[in-house]
């Protein structure tokens, strides 16, 4: 089976998928390290929610051979891939309010440049799935929101720490 | 034939104790992206580091490591790659590290012109100390309680410092663009001598300002300068931060002999010298 252009899409949806995941899982582990068990188990629901999306990606990749590229070599419409969270928004005192904000941002991004793969490619079948994919993130935004909305009032109080992180040899 | 290795491959089983949202986490990943991307091998691979937040980062990549003493992690590092050229040498530390304590180091590192790359993780703050001014904290910074009217004192210029002592290739990256990042990475793994990388690497904890850099930071987009001339107005001049490689030059690299499989009877032969 060939057809390149649907190929050089599904690289480019593994990799995001994949970064998403990794990151995700990253945060999780950071923040649990520095005590933020809440939000660290929010980012680990993130991480096997992107593990999920990735198996299906990868399942849709099955039988064509897609293209090897290097890490910098992909081209995405920022510095890193769309679902990727950015080290910026992050802050070992954050809130679960603040995470979820964060991870709605996230999927908005993913489906603009799904949607945005449909709309400039020229093969259907990469119009078809990246809409697909598109859709999803609709869904996951919507999931997202509907948690924002039932967080109780006080899930957005800063969390304080009256000794900053020190981080021993 | 062996897998090709992924990104996450060459990390380690060690979990990073980094503040979330630090900078380093994004110059890990730009470094295991660029070994990956070079398809290196774990064993012909090293990374020597000195003392701070960013020195721990050899812990966390699958491997050899050697965490080292302050400000020392560029010494320890050039005597392996002299002794041992066959290997990939990454050394890696804070602005405090190896433009303070370290500072001497750095400017001869540069004048030998071994190869290997550097790379400093710049944050502006001594952040394991808890968020002292470093040589690299901007004259009126002033979050630190120990500076409260700001260091007043200019800052350092490492780019600058690196072109006028040898260095043969430099660029500098940002933690906000890891990917870039690990292409500059493994394009100065692959020059032949001294590759100096200013890393910025934002402190979100001690330095939360540093979340502005986006805004200051924008890739170069002219060529790499060749002259020295020609660099040096860029790094007194530029507005802000420009990323990509900034300087290179093409020079022989020390010792001599280094592009040369090693030796095995070499330490004999020297032996002999002295044999009375």
């Amino acid at each position: 089976m060939s057809n390149e252009s649907l190929a050089l899409f599904l690289a480019h949806s593994i990799e995001l998928e994949s970064e998403a995941k990794n990151r995700y899982q990253e945060l999780s582990e950071t923040m649990a390290t520095h005590h933020n068990d809440e939000v660290a188990q929010f980012f680990a629901r993130m991480a096997r929610e992107a593990k999920r999306h990735l198996k299906e990606v990868r399942q849709l990749a099955k039988g064509l051979e897609l293209p090897k590229i290097r890490a910098w070599e992909f081209d995405w419409p920022g510095e890193e891939p769309p679902e990727t969270a950015s080290y910026e928004e992050l802050h070992y005192l954050m809130t679960l309010r603040q995470a979820i904000e964060i991870a709605i941002k996230n999927e908005r991004t993913a489906e603009r440049y799904y949607r945005a793969m449909a709309a400039t490619s020229s093969d259907q079948e990469t119009i078809t799935i990246a809409t697909e994919f598109a859709d999803e993130e609709v869904e996951h935004t919507a999931a997202l929101e509907k948690m924002l909305a039932d967080l109780p009032e006080n899930g957005s109080c800063p969390r304080l720490d009256d000794d900053e992180p020190n981080m021993p040899e | 034939m062996n897998k090709a290795l992924k990104a996450k491959d060459y990390k380690s089983d060690i979990k990073p104790i980094w503040c979330p949202g630090c900078g380093h986490y994004s110059v890990l990943n730009a470094i295991t992206k660029a070994m990956a991307g070079l398809g290196l091998d774990k064993d012909n691979l090293a990374l020597v580091s000195g003392i701070g937040c960013s020195s721990r980062l050899p812990a966390y990549v699958d491997s050899y490591g050697f965490h080292g003493v302050h400000g020392r992690g560029l010494a320890v590092a050039q005597g392996l790659k002299v002794a041992r050229p066959e290997l990939t040498v990454i050394a890696l530390g804070g602005d405090g590290d190896g433009f303070s304590i370290g500072g001497n180091h750095f400017m001869h590192a540069c004048r030998r012109n071994i190869n290997m790359v550097y790379i400093a993780m710049d944050n502006e703050v001594y952040g394991m100390t808890k968020g002292q001014a470093s040589p690299t904290s901007p004259e009126d910074w002033l979050s630190s309680k120990l500076t409260p009217h700001g260091p007043g004192v200019r800052p350092f210029k490492p780019a600058a410092v690196a072109l006028a002592s040898g260095a043969t290739w430099i660029g500098r990256a940002y933690s906000g663009n890891p990917n870039q990042m690990a292409g500059l990475i493994a394009e100065a793994i692959e020059h032949p001598g001294f590759s100096f990388l200013h890393a910025l690497s934002q402190c979100i904890t001690f330095c939360p300002e540093q979340t502005d850099w986006k805004s200051i930071v924008k890739e170069r987009a002219e060529p790499a300068c060749t002259h020295h001339d020609q660099a040096a107005a860029v790094f007194f001049n530029e507005e802000g931060f420009d990323t990509g490689v900034l300087y290179t030059q093409q020079r022989a690299v020390w010792p001599p002999q280094q592009g040369s499989a090693p030796r095995e009877d070499a330490l004999d032969q020297l032996a002999a010298k002295f044999r009375v």
